[in-house]
């Protein structure tokens, strides 16, 4: 892999690269469309449209063999949505990279000044303080978040690699950290525990792919384990407590009394467990249909995919996201720039993350936490939130030779 | 050996690191998938299947109420009944404003509609009704079945309620049910084990349920209510419904027995009309065995109008009416019997042997007795009376004499072997037992002695006592049955009635023949106060009888000079209360009778024709026939119904 032409551009010149991968004519007026890996964007609108399916499966009320009037929004609202985040998607995708890295930091800077802003004068909600109201707007920034903070810790690197093929030395990680620690500490304090720990993952990644020794990597493993006795006694709060124990009784077959948090773990057990192998039918699902398992619609959904399509519906939609996730892998290594490749990991990272813990969860493996199972589960901004990411990745995949200055990025 | 790779290299190798991990972690999944979809899979389906099949409680049909002949009355009737589906109403408010048209929809019905709608969305039981309108008519009915469909979430349909369809005629001896109150809760579930509590209180709070509030409806609740079912049903987990099951036998509900009363509708209805407006209250007794045919209590309520619970309004109507419509007169009625109680003194002068029949006492219009004067009701005065005559006459002044000799002590053992002074439950509510003086008695509560000059009153039936209408039906029957035990009965099937009480004190047949003697008189001889009301009009069989008027308050001395205190001169409320006790036919007694006329006046003028009325209509209708349940009784009657349900979960 030759790293020949990624240095030494003034500052003007980086800017007419980036100008001139911006005209569409070099290619044709439509060749970057058509340069868009089809079959991929094809298998991300398939999974939406799965959950938009399973959404009108959650809606549909079995006695009157007819969607329910209280709930037939719900997979209209996701097509919708769906609609809104291909069109998001495809738009990024189009970006090139010089235009993502260029509005790195001033997104970054941009959330952390709105992350400060609901610290002081965010509105509260379910417990905790995370939505700005700007006159009739309402944003929760630790959604752009995100993003924001997986470019601008590419965007960091691809600035601070050193060239000649050397790893850059350990000060360039502890400022990656500290770019990483702000926001995801701002939004562990609203407190919005799912968002942080989305966020430290995949800056976690991206510092793990940015080649920090293997012995940092060891060192915090290890640290990791031996702190988590002390986390469970003073960082958690009772309820996060509870649904540790529930979570533990439940993966040890120890009785649970049933409601509450063990109710909905319960329940989800049993209607993921009722699928058996071929699972008991689209709209057949008993458990499903009659409404047992709570936050079907959202975080639980897993559990109707399951439960009506089996083992065989469930294993499938956890190897599609895996060959997506791969996928991603391989556009990251193929990318000629580390902002590209570091971006994508992050971006890869932060979908996968919530599939997993998502997964983790409904089947009784991790703690509950407000995690959406990416394109699947009902609402707006985990839809926009993974289509932004997905409009990197495919954007990375298209731009993979794209040459990027490390100057002119701060 | 990582530090020799250039970092694009140490990328491509943590890649194969990172793609291990996910594998890892992909395997993870799909194992625990495996764990649960294979491995467990049975026992979750299992799961599943238990999870949803409820066991839904059926209730019970309460069982009816009829008279002795098998007349309902209290049933359970059909009526049309208007709700809303709150998960099927987008904007509650709209709807009902459609029903308005329809139905009359005062707001307070409408907020509260609109709150159990809320409620019930929170509660995520959108699915369960919420009643708007019931008792609809038939065109109310008619019309929003047509018109139900042009509005969202409305559900028309019949439901099985409770109903009086003789109403008023029946409402201080049935009297109604009600939604369980925490009170009937709480009385009810006592002595009961924890688990029946729980379903028993499920039962209570069904909405197609009711308790009885009041009367023989309270006091025959175990036996009306019947036992409560279980209905297999898959529900989802908001306890919605979704699907019948094939149903155990052996679950379904028990309907309540049917309780049959004495009372014969009819001739309750007879004497209803009799009394065309008047207050007041008319029992009839069956001489040979005590069985009460007709207890009327006049003006009364509309039972049913409690049954979906009345409003505050229409409750305080009831209350504030001057009539008194809630006040159950035949048998918690208290008034002082006036001479209808001279029998009563009659007897214990006999009994007591300081007096024979023969006895004669001069009556001039008044008695001195210490510095007072006591009046006899005739100015002029009766003559020379025996106890024939003082009887036939009513001649107050022979009452003081024999009251005076055979002292209060006496009376008042003879009016307790009659039953007054008794409380006869009789399965209602409201019965009082009115009051028998004695020294003893005005010791204790007065902290007074007794003065003479009260038994003196207490001979003509005034003064602190205080009888009703019942206990004076009950004093007739027996004097009618020659003395003969009695056990006065309205149950006639139903629950044992652990109040009941037997009148068997020995009275004395010669006693009785005067006293039968002296009450033809009344009502047979040229003199008697109560002479053209003997003949029943039924071309030979005469009636029986005794006038008794009873003050409201005491004459004053200026009154009694001007001449001034009946009719229209005096205010309603302060006239004479007009009572008769009556048995017929004369020669051969098979029915006795009561009359209370509130400010009738006069027993002879106001109270005595609605007793002849009345006991010719009994004699007419043959009420006294053997009632329907007796040919029943040898039918055998379903077991004892617990009211505790088969085991069942609390949906």
């Amino acid at each position: 892999m030759s790293r020949e032409g990624y240095t030494g551009f003034t500052r003007g010149e980086a800017r007419t690269a980036t100008a001139g991968s911006l005209r569409f004519a070099n290619f044709g007026p439509f060749g970057k469309i058509a340069r868009l890996p089809w079959s991929i964007i094809l298998l991300i609108v398939a999974v939406g449209l799965t959950g938009a399916a399973m959404l009108f499966s959650v809606g549909w009320d079995p006695v009157a063999q007819a969607p329910s009037p209280d709930e037939a929004n719900l997979w209209r609202d996701q097509l919708t949505r769906l609609g809104i985040g291909f069109v998001l998607m495809i738009f990024l995708a189009l970006m090139p990279l010089g235009l993502w890295a260029r509005f790195a930091w001033p997104a970054y800077v941009g959330v952390i000044v709105l992350l400060v802003l609901v610290e002081l004068f965010g509105v509260m909600g379910g417990g905790a303080a995370r939505w700005l109201k700007l006159g009739p707007i309402v944003i929760q920034p630790s959604e752009p978040a995100k993003l924001a903070v997986t470019m601008a810790l590419a965007s960091w690197y691809q600035r601070m690699m050193p060239t000649g093929g050397q790893a850059p030395p350990l000060w360039v990680h502890g400022g990656a950290l500290l770019i990483l620690l702000i926001p995801a500490g701002l939004v562990f304090h609203q407190p919005n525990l799912s968002t942080a720990l989305a966020l430290a993952a995949a800056g976690v990644m991206i510092i793990f792919f940015a080649g920090i020794a293997m012995r940092y990597v060891v060192g915090a493993i290890g640290l990791g384990i031996m702190a988590v006795p002390a986390i469970y006694t003073f960082v958690l709060k009772p309820y996060q407590r509870e649904r540790v124990d529930t979570l533990i009784a439940g993966i040890t077959g120890q009785a649970t009394n049933g409601l509450g948090e063990s109710y909905q773990i319960e329940q989800a057990k049993i209607a993921i467990g009722a699928g058996g192998f071929s699972g008991r039918g689209y709209l057949q699902g008993i458990q499903s249909q009659q409404e047992y398992v709570p936050e079907q619609h959202t975080d639980f959904i897993l559990t109707i995919i399951a439960e009506e399509f089996g083992f065989i519906g469930a294993v499938g939609l956890l190897t599609v996201f895996a060959f997506l996730f791969v996928w991603s892998f391989r556009v990251a290594g193929r990318n000629k720039s580390w902002f590209g490749r570091l971006a994508t990991i992050g971006a890869t990272s932060t979908i996968a993350f919530f599939a997993i813990f998502n997964s983790g969860m409904v089947l009784g493996l991790l703690p509950v936490l407000g995690m959406p199972l990416p394109l699947i589960s009902y609402g707006g901004t985990a839809m926009i939130t993974v289509m932004a990411c997905f409009g990197l990745i495919l954007s990375a995949h298209l731009h993979q030779d794209e040459k990027l200055s490390s100057r002119g990025l701060f | 050996m990582a530090r020799k790779l250039s970092p694009e290299a140490d990328f491509d190798r943590r890649m194969l690191i990172m793609m291990g991990v996910g594998g890892t972690v992909f395997a993870t999944l799909v194992a625990r998938l495996s764990q649960l979809q294979f491995l467990e899979a049975d026992y979750y389906k299992e799961l599943a299947a238990e999870n949803h099949i409820r066991l839904v409680l059926a209730p019970p049909e309460r069982g009816q109420i009829l008279d002795r002949f098998g007349r309902p009355l209290a049933s359970q009737r059909q009526a049309g009944r208007v709700s809303v589906v709150p998960e099927r109403v987008s904007d509650p408010q709209a709807t009902l404003a459609q029903l308005g048209k329809f139905i009359d929809l005062p707001d307070t019905r409408r907020d509260r509609v609109l709150q159990e709608v809320k409620n019930n969305r929170i509660r995520r039981a959108g699915f369960v009704p919420v009643t708007v309108a019931q008792e609809l008519s038939y065109e109310e009915f008619a019309r929003l079945r047509v018109h139900a469909v042009e509005m969202e979430g409305v559900d028309v349909q019949m439901a099985s309620t409770r109903s009086y369809p003789r109403g008023r005629d029946f409402a201080h001896v049935l009297g109604y049910v009600a939604r369980a109150s925490a009170d009937d809760l709480t009385r009810l579930s006592e002595g009961r084990s924890p688990d029946e509590q729980r379903t028993f209180e499920e039962l209570l709070r069904h909405p197609d349920i009711r308790v009885g509030r009041q009367g023989m409806e309270r006091f025959a609740e175990d036996w009306l209510r019947g036992r409560p079912g279980r209905r297999r049903v898959v529900t989802n987990a908001h306890g919605r419904p979704m699907q019948e099951l094939e149903q155990d036998p052996a679950n379904a509900a028990v309907p309540g027995k049917d309780l049959y009363v004495t009372i014969d509708a009819e001739l309750q209805r007879a004497a209803i009309e009799r009394f065309a407006g008047e207050s007041g209250a008319a029992v009839v007794v069956d001489v040979s065995n005590g069985d009460v045919l007709a207890m009327v209590s006049t003006p009364a309520f509309d039972p049913n109008a409690f049954v979906n619970g009345i409003s505050g309004k229409d409750y305080a109507e009831l209350r504030d009416n001057p009539m008194a419509p809630l006040y159950p007169r035949a048998h918690g009625g208290v008034y002082p019997p006036g001479s209808t109680f001279k029998m009563v003194v009659a007897t214990a002068a006999l009994e007591s042997g300081v007096v024979k029949p023969s006895d004669t006492v001069r009556c001039s219009g008044s008695y001195r007795f210490g510095n007072r004067t006591w009046h006899c009701w005739k100015k002029g005065g009766h003559g020379t009376m025996d106890m024939h005559n003082g009887i036939k006459h009513s001649c107050d002044v022979y009452f003081y004499e024999i009251a005076r000799r055979t002292g209060v002590n006496k009376i008042a053992e003879v009016a307790h072997k009659f039953g007054f002074g008794e409380t006869f439950v009789l399965g209602m509510t409201g019965a009082r037992s009115g009051l028998v003086p004695d020294p003893a008695w005005k010791q204790a509560n007065r902290g007074e002695p007794w003065f003479e000059g009260e038994t003196l009153n207490f001979g003509i039936g005034q003064g602190q006592l205080g009888v009703t209408p019942l206990q004076l039906a009950l004093m007739t029957a027996r004097i009618a049955a020659e003395g003969a035990p009695m056990t006065p009965r309205l149950v006639g099937l139903g629950p044992e009635d652990e109040h009941s009480i037997t009148l068997d004190a020995p009275l004395d047949k010669d006693i009785v023949d005067i006293m039968q003697s002296g009450m033809y008189g009344v009502t047979s001889e040229p003199g008697g106060t109560g002479y053209r009301s003997g003949d029943l009009g039924l071309g030979g069989p005469r009636m029986a009888g005794k006038s008794g008027t009873a003050q409201v308050r005491r004459i004053t001395q200026a009154e009694r000079d001007k001449g001034i205190r009946k009719g229209v001169n005096i205010e309603r409320e302060l006239r004479d209360h007009a009572l008769f006790v009556a048995y017929a036919p004369a020669d051969n007694p098979r029915y006795a009778i009561s009359v209370v006329v509130e400010h009738g006046e006069s027993g002879s003028g106001a109270a005595a024709p609605l007793a002849r009325d009345i006991l010719a209509a009994a004699i007419k209708m043959d009420s006294g026939r053997t009632p329907l349940y007796s040919k029943r009784a040898d039918v055998a009657q379903p077991p004892q119904a617990s009211d505790s349900a088969p085991e069942g979960d609390p949906a």
